[in-house]
């Protein structure tokens, strides 16, 4: 399926990053143009779009860096610190603090069209043995590049377009269908969008535990396994809920394959981002 | 336990800590630590990088004897979320494994105060990676039991800055802690993720920290931990200080 990958109807054409890589593989940079449909309520981009952006430079730098190995995810973390609104770029320039034999670590800068930062993300991958279903990675670093198609874009907000179902909002119980508009190269749910979950189950258990429209604004994301099968649950417990800032533990299973867990987040939210 | 594969196994910071760390059913630990004097910030309560040391002690024993017999572990990445003070103890801490996977474990430590009415205090996820140690995976009696209580250090034990300055490894995360404070005026950490890349060597270390932004619930810092003696950079992390200006 990787040469395939990502198909034409695909989260990540519908998002239109852009890609510039440099020449020795230890550094990359990608935009994501923010638009409505990437936005929460309070009209700024979703914690969960943003890990989506680094999910994708971050795997993209870390599968050059451990070549002719491959990767598997093992974490991701994103602060933000600052909204980024609709008709805004968001900059990624990613860098490798460590590239060994068994592990790689990303650093993800986020930065506004202003040069303002907006976040910071980090990542770290297993180094595994190649495969011959894994992506070339010198097809991957064509640079500039971009995966959008002449009509990709998103026709709905995304969480729509994930069909996530917010069932219990107190409890963070949410439900999201596993597509292939948003599988990874393996056919599981992609890792930004595992993340985007995660948020939206925390923002709606802590918003009810706060009382207060809080957004999520950190995220620190540890992959245990994959969802296939779907639907992808979550549930949360609250660690922390005052008015302007909670904290909270989310657990995804994938119900479909017998509840297996799938990744295990913390979750900060806070009001009144600058 | 950054260097969880020399013969002591992390136990000279866990010396200093003052912890016991004892092997329950099915891969669990559970280890108790004292609010101890020499461990207290200016509020008061536990240093969030004695807190840290104190999670990655007990999920790396953890880990590592997930890891058996194939090897041994080092931590690779901690992020933790500490949602209120620790200022009576003793502190427990309950390591549970989460994966165990060919090249690495992950282990989830939830830090509770048993001297407060069993009150939250921190939750934490650590990453470990699997090696072959030199001289081969450490060999102990299961289920283990480790009191390492008993301080090894100067006497009378010395505040943590002080106790900086006399050791060169296992201590990124106090390092990054003290770093945070000080560029934030006194801050206290309550969110850290911590990614170990090498060990520290030769010394001395120093963390320098960068303020991203402010928010409302306080700042959010990267810190750089480097090895100056051996010119490299030794851990990354990234905190969220909380403020009171």
């Amino acid at each position: 399926m990787t040469a395939a990958y990502p198909p034409d109807q695909h989260l990540l054409r519908d998002l239109r990053f852009s890609f510039d890589h440099d020449g020795d593989g230890t550094s990359s940079r990608a935009w994501m143009p923010v638009v409505e449909e990437l936005c929460t309520d309070t009209g700024r981009a979703r914690a969960g779009a943003l890990a989506t952006l680094v999910d994708v430079i971050g795997g993209g730098l870390a599968a050059t860096a451990a070549a002719p190995g491959w990767i598997a995810t093992a974490d991701l973390t994103l602060s933000v610190v600052r909204c980024a609104r609709p008709g805004s770029v968001v900059e990624a320039r990613a860098q490798v603090l460590r590239a060994g034999r068994t592990t790689v670590v990303i650093e993800v800068a986020l930065v506004d069209d202003r040069e303002e930062d907006v976040g910071i993300a980090t990542m770290s991958f297993a180094v595994l043995p190649r495969r011959d279903s894994n992506p070339e990675v010198d097809r991957m670093r064509d640079s500039p590049s971009t995966m959008a198609m002449p009509h990709s874009r998103l026709a709905r907000p995304l969480l729509d377009e994930l069909g996530v179902e917010v069932r219990d909002a107190a409890r963070g119980v949410v439900d999201v269908p596993v597509i292939d508009w948003s599988r990874n190269s393996m056919g599981a749910m992609q890792g930004g969008v595992v993340a985007t979950v995660a948020d939206v189950a925390a923002e709606a258990a802590l918003r009810s535990a706060t009382g207060e429209p809080v957004v999520v604004t950190e995220l620190y994301v540890t992959y245990l396994g994959f969802g296939r099968i779907g639907p992808v649950r979550s549930t949360v417990d609250i660690l922390a809920a005052a008015a302007a800032r909670g904290t909270a533990r989310v657990e995804l299973v994938d119900a479909g394959a017998e509840n297996r867990r799938m990744t295990v987040v913390y979750a900060v939210a806070t009001r009144d981002l600058p | 336990m950054s260097d969880a594969h020399a013969t002591d196994a992390g136990r000279d910071v866990s010396r200093y800590m003052g912890m016991t760390m004892q092997e329950l059913d099915e891969l669990r630990i559970v280890g108790h630590g004292a609010v101890a004097p020499h461990l207290l910030g200016r509020g008061g309560s536990l240093r969030a990088g004695a807190l840290l040391t104190m999670i990655d002690s007990v999920g790396g024993l953890n880990a590592g004897l997930a890891a058996l017999p194939d090897g041994w572990v080092v931590s690779t990445n901690l992020a933790a979320q500490i949602v209120a003070p620790s200022r009576a103890g003793p502190l427990r801490f309950d390591s549970g494994l989460l994966r165990r996977g060919r090249n690495n474990v992950v282990t989830a430590v939830e830090v509770r105060d048993e001297g407060a009415a069993d009150t939250l205090v921190a939750s934490g996820v650590l990453t470990s990676a699997i090696l072959v140690p030199q001289n081969g995976p450490p060999q102990w009696d299961r289920p283990l039991t480790l009191d390492t209580r008993a301080p090894t250090g100067p006497s009378p034990v010395p505040p943590v800055p002080e106790w900086l300055g006399v050791r060169m490894s296992d201590a990124d995360a106090i390092e990054i802690d003290l770093a945070a404070e000080h560029v934030t005026g006194g801050g206290v950490t309550t969110d850290v993720v911590l990614h170990y890349l090498a060990p520290n060597r030769i010394g001395p270390i120093r963390a320098v920290a960068r303020t991203v932004g402010m928010r409302r619930d306080g700042a959010v810092l990267r810190v750089e931990v480097c090895d100056v003696g051996a010119a490299r950079t030794t851990a990354v992390a990234v905190v969220t200080c909380a403020t009171t200006g």
